[in-house]
C-alpha cells in the first residue's frame, strides 16, 4: 500500500498525536466537525430563514421549471463554444465528507487559482434539504447528489443544464453511462462514483463468512452493532430481510418492516451517517451497517475487516455531479466537473476513498484490489441483482419518515 | 398631575414629574434605546416565528413543496401522536438531570466566587466564560475522547485496576447528561453568581447572632434570597437543554433519541416543513406553559419565604 492509503500520515504529527487515544485521523476529525456544523447549522437555517425558499412562488424560479435549466444555462455561458469563458475566481462545492482525492482540492486551486470553499454534509436529508432551501441550491454551485435525486431536480429546476463543450473530459465515461435512464445525455448530471450498501465486520470478534442480513440482529451482538442513520437505507436492510421490495409503498409492509426494526434498535449502540468508519477502526463497535467505500476506507487502518453484500438483495447506486440553478460561479463548476472527470484526478479520488466510477481513462490509474474486488466494481451479473433507491412522492416519503421517528422515539 | 403641580412649582426642581421636559427626555431617550432591541426581536424572532405559524397549517404538495391550499390542524393532531411521548418524556429527563446537577454544582461554584474570590472575582468569572470561546461543538466532540470505551476515563480506571474492561458510557443516557451539563453549566453559573453577589451578607450574620445554626442560616435566609438567581439558573438551563439537538446527536446512541432529534428528522429526512413546524411550535408550547407554571409556583415562594 502507498503512502496516500494511510490517511494521516502526511498530515500534521503533532495533532495527530493529541487525536491518538481516539485513533482519529486529522481528516475524519475535521471532516466530523464540519459534517455536524452543517446539520446545526442547517436545523437553525431551516426555522430562521429558508421559509421562503420553500413556497410554491419562491420555489419556482424566474423562469418556469423545465426550460429553467437551458436558459439558465444559455444566459451565463457564450453561444460559442470555441473560446473557454473566463472562470469566475470562487466556486462553492457542496459533498460527503471523505469523499474525495486528498488534494483534489487544492490541485484544482492551484491549477486555475478559483478559491474553493469545500463543505460537507452529514447525512443526504441534510444534503437535500439545503439544496431545496431556496430552491436553487442553497448558495452552493457544485453538490453531489444520488442519481435518484436528479429527476425532481430537473422538474423542480433546481439544477441547470450542463454545457458539454465545457467538458471534455466527458469522453472518459464509459459508453454505458453516455445515456443514463434518470438523466437522458447527462443533460443536467454528470456521473460520479457508485456504490454498494451492505456491513463490515471485525472477524477478531466475529468469526466466519457471514452473508445474512440477519447478523445486524444477532442480539449476541447487543450493543456493538450500528445502522446507518438513513431511513431508506435502513428500510431497504428490513426488506431485504422480509423479501420485499426497498422501494415499497405498501403501508401494512411497511409496518412490518419498522416491527423488524424495532426488534432490531435494542441491539444498536448507534444510528449513523458519519461515524461508521472512525467507530469500527476504533473498535467501539464490531459491526456496521454501510456503504462500500466505508469498509474500503476502514481497511486502511485495520486490513482484516471484512464486508459483504448481503445475500438476500442490496442496495447499488450511483451519485452525480451537478450544478444548481442558482450557481453563482457557472463557468468554475464546470471546470470543476471536468477536472474530476481527469483521469489522474478520478483515479486518485477513487484509491483515496474506495470508490470507484465509470470514468474508463482512470481505469489504468486505479489499484488492483479496488478494480477486482468485486464488491467494490461490482460485474454485470451481480449488479443485476442489486436494486436502486427510487424516488419516493412525498405522501410516501411520510409513511416513512414517520414510522422511522416512531422507532427512533 | 399637571393641576397638582401647579401650587408646587419647587416640585419640578427636586424631582421631574412625569409631564416634566427633564422626564419627557430620558422616556424619549429610553425608547431610542431600546428601539434596536425590539426591531431585532420583531426581524429575527417575531417573523419567523409568524411564518412559522403560518407555514404549520399548511401541506406538502405532490411535487414536494409548501401549500396553503387546504389550511387546518392536522399537522398538531399528528404531531400529538402518542409514539412519540418516549422522545418526549426522554427530553424532559435529560433537562431536569442537566438542571439539577447544573445547580448543584454551580451553586457551590458561584458562592464561593463570590465570598471568597476576592480581587480575583474577574478572573474566576472570565475563567467561567472561557470555554465560550472555543466552538460548543468541538467541545462536544472532546468529550469523545474522554468517554470513549478506549478514551481517558476508560484506560484511567483500567490502569488503576478498578475495573476489568472498559465501562459503555458513551452513547448512553450518562453520557448526554455529562455532555449536556457540561455545556449549559455556565448559564447556570453567572445567574447564581449575580444574586449570591447582591446578597446583603449582614443578613447571614444577623441570622447567626440570632442563635441560627450554619445551615439554618443558609436553608432561611441565603437560599430564600437568592433564589431569583436559582430560578433564573434553572430556566436558562432547562429550556435550551429541552431542544438540545446537538448533544445528544454527537454523545448519544440509539437509544438517546431526543424530541429534537425528531424534529430534525421531519425536516431533513422527511422535508415536511409544516408538519415540521407544527411539531416545534408544539414543543415550544409545552415549554412556555411549564416555564410559566414554574415561574409563578416559584415566584409565590420567593414572595413568601422573603416577605
Amino acid at each position: 500500500m502507498t503512502e496516500r492509503n494511510l490517511p494521516g500520515m502526511s498530515f500534521n504529527e503533532a495533532l495527530e498525536d493529541k487525536l491518538a487515544q481516539a485513533n482519529w485521523s486529522r481528516r475524519e476529525f475535521l471532516g466530523r466537525v464540519a459534517a455536524f456544523g452543517a446539520a446545526a447549522a442547517l436545523t437553525q437555517l431551516l426555522i430562521a430563514c429558508g421559509q421562503a425558499g420553500g413556497s410554491p412562488s419562491a420555489a419556482a424560479p424566474s423562469t418556469a421549471p423545465t426550460p429553467a435549466g437551458s436558459t439558465t444555462a444559455e444566459a451565463t455561458l457564450p453561444a460559442e463554444p470555441t473560446a473557454v469563458p473566463k472562470p469566475e475566481d470562487k466556486l462553492f462545492v457542496y459533498n460527503w465528507d471523505s469523499y474525495i482525492g486528498e488534494d483534489t482540492v487544492a490541485k484544482f486551486q492551484e491549477k486555475y487559482n478559483i478559491e474553493v470553499t469545500y463543505d460537507n454534509f452529514p447525512d443526504e436529508a441534510t444534503q437535500i434539504g439545503k439544496l431545496q432551501s431556496d430552491g436553487k441550491g442553497g448558495g452552493y454551485d457544485v453538490s453531489y447528489p444520488a442519481s435518484t435525486w436528479v429527476p425532481s431536480f430537473i422538474q423542480d429546476g433546481l439544477v441547470q443544464k450542463i454545457d458539454h463543450s465545457l467538458i471534455p473530459n466527458l469522453k472518459n465515461l464509459n459508453a454505458a453511462w453516455q445515456d443514463p435512464d434518470y438523466d437522458p445525455g447527462n443533460a443536467y448530471s454528470i456521473p460520479n462514483f457508485w456504490w454498494t450498501t451492505g456491513y463490515a465486520w471485525d472477524p477478531k470478534d466475529v468469526p466466519g463468512e457471514l452473508t445474512s442480513w440477519a447478523e445486524l440482529w444477532d442480539p449476541s451482538r447487543k450493543n456493538k452493532m450500528s445502522m446507518l442513520d438513513d431511513l431508506r437505507e435502513c428500510f431497504a436492510a428490513g426488506a431485504f430481510r422480509l423479501g420485499l421490495s426497498p422501494n415499497t409503498t405498501d403501508l401494512g409492509e411497511l409496518d412490518q418492516i419498522l416491527a423488524l426494526l424495532e426488534e432490531q434498535k435494542p441491539l444498536l449502540r448507534f444510528y449513523t451517517a458519519t461515524d461508521q468508519i472512525t467507530d469500527m477502526v476504533n473498535q467501539v463497535v464490531e459491526m456496521a451497517h454501510c456503504w462500500s467505500g466505508d469498509w474500503v476506507q476502514m481497511t486502511y487502518d485495520k486490513p482484516r475487516f471484512k464486508y459483504v453484500i448481503p445475500s438476500e438483495g442490496s442496495i447499488k447506486g450511483n451519485d452525480v455531479m451537478i450544478i444548481t440553478a442558482g450557481a453563482e460561479h457557472p463557468i468554475a463548476a464546470h471546470l470543476w466537473i471536468d477536472f474530476n472527470l481527469d483521469p489522474e484526478i478520478s483515479a486518485a479520488s477513487t484509491n483515496y476513498i474506495g470508490y470507484m466510477g465509470p470514468n474508463d481513462a482512470a481505469l489504468p490509474l486505479i489499484d488492483d484490489y479496488i478494480k477486482t474486488d468485486p464488491r467494490l466494481n461490482p460485474p454485470q451479473e451481480i449488479l443485476n441483482e442489486l436494486i436502486e433507491l427510487k424516488y419516493l412522492a412525498p405522501a410516501d416519503l411520510a409513511q416513512y419518515t414517520d414510522r422511522w421517528n416512531k422507532l427512533q422515539a | 398631575m399637571t393641576s397638582a403641580a401647579k401650587p408646587a412649582d419647587i416640585e419640578h426642581v427636586t424631582a421631574p414629574t412625569r409631564d416634566s421636559p427633564a422626564h419627557r427626555s430620558t422616556a424619549a431617550a429610553t425608547s431610542v434605546l431600546v428601539l434596536p432591541g425590539v426591531l431585532w426581536l420583531a426581524v429575527f424572532f417575531l417573523v419567523p416565528i409568524g411564518i412559522m405559524a403560518v407555514i404549520s397549517l399548511g401541506s406538502v404538495d405532490p411535487t414536494g413543496h409548501i401549500t396553503l391550499a387546504n389550511p387546518g390542524l392536522g399537522n398538531y393532531g399528528h404531531a400529538l401522536d402518542p409514539d412519540f411521548i418516549p422522545a418526549l418524556l426522554r427530553s424532559i429527563y435529560y433537562a431536569t438531570a442537566t438542571t439539577v446537577f447544573s445547580l448543584g454544582i454551580g451553586y457551590p461554584v458561584a458562592y464561593w466566587i463570590s465570598r471568597y474570590g476576592g480581587r480575583h472575582k474577574v478572573l474566576l468569572l472570565i475563567l467561567v466564560m472561557l470555554p465560550f470561546w472555543t466552538s460548543y461543538l468541538i467541545r462536544t466532540y472532546a468529550w469523545l475522547v474522554i468517554l470513549g470505551d478506549n478514551g481517558v476515563l476508560n484506560g484511567t480506571l483500567l490502569d488503576a485496576g478498578v475495573i476489568d474492561e472498559p465501562i459503555p458510557i458513551l452513547n448512553t443516557d450518562v453520557s448526554v447528561i455529562i455532555g449536556m451539563t457540561y455545556g449549559f453549566l455556565p448559564y447556570a453559573i453567572l445567574p447564581l453568581f449575580v444574586s449570591i453577589d447582591r446578597l446583603d451578607f449582614s443578613m447571614v450574620q444577623a441570622a447567626r447572632d440570632l442563635y441560627a445554626s450554619g445551615r439554618g442560616a443558609f436553608l432561611h435566609v441565603t437560599l430564600p434570597l437568592t433564589m431569583p438567581g436559582i430560578v433564573a439558573a434553572a430556566l436558562l438551563t432547562f429550556i435550551p437543554a429541552l431542544g438540545d439537538f446537538v448533544t445528544p446527536s454527537v454523545l448519544g446512541g440509539a437509544q438517546t433519541t431526543t424530541i429534537a432529534k425528531l424534529v430534525q428528522n421531519i425536516f431533513a429526512a422527511g422535508r415536511d416543513w409544516p408538519y415540521g413546524s407544527a411539531f416545534g411550535f408544539l414543543l415550544m408550547g409545552v415549554t412556555l406553559v411549564g416555564t410559566l407554571v414554574a415561574l409563578r409556583s416559584l415566584r409565590r415562594e420567593v414572595i413568601g419565604a422573603s416577605a
